[in-house]
């Protein structure tokens, strides 16, 4: 199964061996190469480099070709604000500014960057043929707010026939735009309108439903799977994406991942999100980051589920932090520690090891995982059982897996923190690595000469 | 239903005028406008149309938003009743005749353009009877302390929306406390959080309008 495959069956709810990982990377790609995001989402050399290197760097399994809703504004007309550390912002909205509606050009391939998109979108499919491509769109209400200004919000009480004729223009535009990704090889397209996070599900369902509808048709009837991601809380409304009929929803750290879970499986709809873009990949420590995926992945699941940042991450995200979720992403031993720990630290009463200490034996005690997959587990117990047996009855070995309640308990108990370890009379002895066997009788040795003095 | 209550109901429900078609239900009937005018004529203080009418409607609109239960769209129809309802008051602000509550400096953060959830907080701010001096977006400390300095005493309030621009705030709390170490700073934003806001020693985090007002409210109960 390769990469691209494993996105797409969880986008079609199937099983997968493990959840999927899309590490949104926009102009964080531009960090990498050193360079600023005015530099970087300009120049269709710049981005294939960049995300090259981010999709190998994060070990991606899906990645969007360029994470920038203003392409569509900018190539029909609205004045963009390019910044050293930020994608761009629209700064003019022509029809705020008196322009008429039918006055408003309808983008070609030929206008802003759209020509630059398509050729990167191709580009990075020729270079990546097993890796899950998504196509980002401007949805229609955000561009239909790029292209009117926040005047919008009022019209869609006062002047509701004049936001459904922007509509019905903003949605030809998105098809368009998806038609193009997909012909230029993305395998996914997304619809991204966060703008929808500010208004009721009463005007969402009017204002929004028909016409995002519309456009995943479009995206069906070219043979591409669709996406609609939402930033901010747009809890409101996340049923009403879903009828819509994408086949994904995405979602930031907003909203809770329970809720979209149980109502978008409900609806047949994939979901995905929502690590924190800030709390977590950017001030946090890898660790923290770690955990927060895992959040993600324990409540997600493996059927229908996709790990993700809440949106595209922040350019100044340090790679150590995006490294430290691919790595937990494969890595089910480290995902069985954390575990382990966030139990032992919230729920579990400490144990009274009072009779467990023997004042005439050594304690050899190997706290594992005790996964089929966790090689490293019985090769250490197994390394600690040999050494232990010629001392006889003076040394008493086991394991404690921490899929029992007890083992989370010594685990907990003895402060191990990591898998596999093992413990000599409650002392942290060998940790992860196993340890020649000579080294472990050395210190079974000691301890039991120290115990034989004072008896 | 009291003069003073319609007031209330129509900044609640975002009925600006008699003209204005929302909301459906209210079609043809009087608006903010309409009866705030009605109001001042039959005799009724200008300061109790304020306090009574009008700001009663907005602070059930800004529960409201709180809750989720209304979203911009709402809540800029309120504030837009509100602020043609103001419109008739403002004489009497001039005379002295309705004292405002405070003032507030608020400003979107250097590097930052976005002004929606700034904009909601400055009208909510102003439908509780503060007065705003808003410094619009991509504001520096310079014009941060220029304003501290014409208006001594107000309260100060800043936004960002960009993980990129919400560290610029830190600077700027300096630079204000530097002049007046009990300088109130308030911050919001999308990206934010209580934990930003300790890190860069800001006074208050409000993740909704009504959170501002409530806690410039109590700082003013503190004062009085």
């Amino acid at each position: 199964m390769t990469k691209k495959d494993l996105v797409i069956s969880a986008i079609k709810l199937e099983e997968t061996p493990r959840v999927p990982w899309i590490p949104f990377v926009g102009c964080h790609a531009g960090s990498l190469l050193g360079i600023t995001a005015t530099e970087f989402l300009r120049s269709k050399d710049h981005i294939v480099k960049g995300v090259n290197q981010a999709i190998e760097l994060y070990s991606a399994d899906g990645m969007p070709v360029i994470f920038d809703l203003q392409i569509e504004a900018e190539a029909m007309g609205c004045k963009l604000n390019w910044a050293d550390d930020n994608p761009p912002a629209v700064v003019s909205h022509p029809m705020a500014e008196g322009v008429a509606l039918e006055d408003i050009k309808m983008p070609t391939i030929e206008d802003g960057r759209i020509k630059m998109a398509m050729e990167t979108t191709k580009q990075l499919r020729a270079d990546n043929p097993d890796i899950a491509l998504y196509g980002l769109i401007t949805g229609p209400f955000t561009l239909a707010l790029h292209l009117l200004g926040t005047d919008i919000f009022m019209k869609l009480m006062l002047e509701p026939d004049y936001v459904h004729d922007l509509m019905k223009f903003t949605t030809k535009v998105c098809n368009f735009m998806a038609t193009e990704y997909v012909k230029a090889g993305a395998d996914i397209v997304a619809i991204v309108d966060p703008m929808t996070s500010q208004i009721d599900p009463m005007s969402f369902e009017e204002f929004v439903q028909p016409y995002a509808a519309e456009v995943f048709e479009t995206i069906k009837n070219e043979g591409a799977l669709s996406s609609f991601f939402v930033c901010g809380n747009a809890k409101q409304n996340i049923e009403a994406m879903c009828n819509c009929k994408p086949d994904n929803i995405s979602i930031d750290e907003n909203i809770s991942l329970e809720y979209v879970r149980d109502v978008s499986l409900n609806k047949g709809v994939s979901f995905g999100g929502n690590i924190q873009l800030t709390v977590s990949l950017l001030m946090g420590t890898e660790e923290e980051c770690q955990r927060d995926a895992l959040a993600c992945m324990d409540t997600g699941g493996k059927k229908g589920f996709l790990l993700a940042p809440g949106c595209d991450i922040p350019m100044d995200t340090p790679v150590h932090n995006m490294k430290a979720i691919a790595d937990l992403v494969k890595d089910e031993m480290r995902q069985g520690e954390l575990r382990a720990s966030e139990v032992a630290t919230k729920e579990v009463d400490k144990l009274d090891l009072t009779a467990h200490w023997k004042s005439d034996k050594v304690r050899v005690d190997v706290v594992t995982l005790n996964s089929k997959s966790c090689a490293a587990c019985q090769y250490m117990f197994k390394a600690a059982e040999v050494v232990s047996e010629p001392f006889g009855d003076d040394v008493i070995c086991k394991e404690y897996n921490i899929m029992t309640e007890e083992g989370v308990q010594m685990m907990q108990t003895l402060g191990v923190r990591n898998l596999p370890t093992i413990v000599i009379d409650g002392k942290v002895e060998f940790v992860s690595q196993i340890p020649p066997l000579d080294e472990i009788t050395k210190k079974i040795e000691a301890q039991l000469a120290k115990k034989k003095q004072l008896v | 239903m009291e003069i003073l209550e319609k007031i209330a109901h129509c900044v609640e429900f975002g009925k600006i005028n008699k003209k204005s078609p929302y909301p459906p239900n209210m079609r043809n009937e009087d608006g903010a406008d309409e009866y705030v005018k009605e109001a001042l004529d039959s005799g009724i203080e200008p300061n109790d149309v304020l306090k009574e009418g009008l700001m009663i409607g907005m602070n059930k609109i800004g529960v409201k938003f709180r809750a989720n239960t209304v979203f911009v769209p709402q809540v800029l129809m309120s504030a837009k009743s509100m602020s043609v309802g103001m419109a008739h008051l403002r004489p009497h602000f001039i005379s002295g005749a309705v004292q405002r509550k405070g003032k507030f400096i608020i400003g979107t953060i250097k590097g930052d353009l976005h002004d929606i959830g700034k904009n909601l907080v400055a009208m909510m701010l102003e439908g509780n009877g503060y007065e705003v001096i808003d410094l619009g977006v991509d504001v520096g400390a310079d014009k941060f302390l220029e304003a501290q300095k014409q208006h001594p005493g107000s309260l100060i309030g800043m936004s960002a929306l960009l993980t990129t621009t919400m560290t610029n705030m830190a600077e700027v709390i300096v630079e204000l406390k530097k002049v007046d170490p009990t300088q109130k700073v308030f911050v919001g934003g999308a990206p934010l959080s209580q934990e930003f806001c300790d890190k860069i020693n800001a006074d208050y985090y409000a993740p909704d309008p009504q959170g501002v007002i409530e806690y410039a409210n109590s700082l003013l109960q503190l004062a009085s």
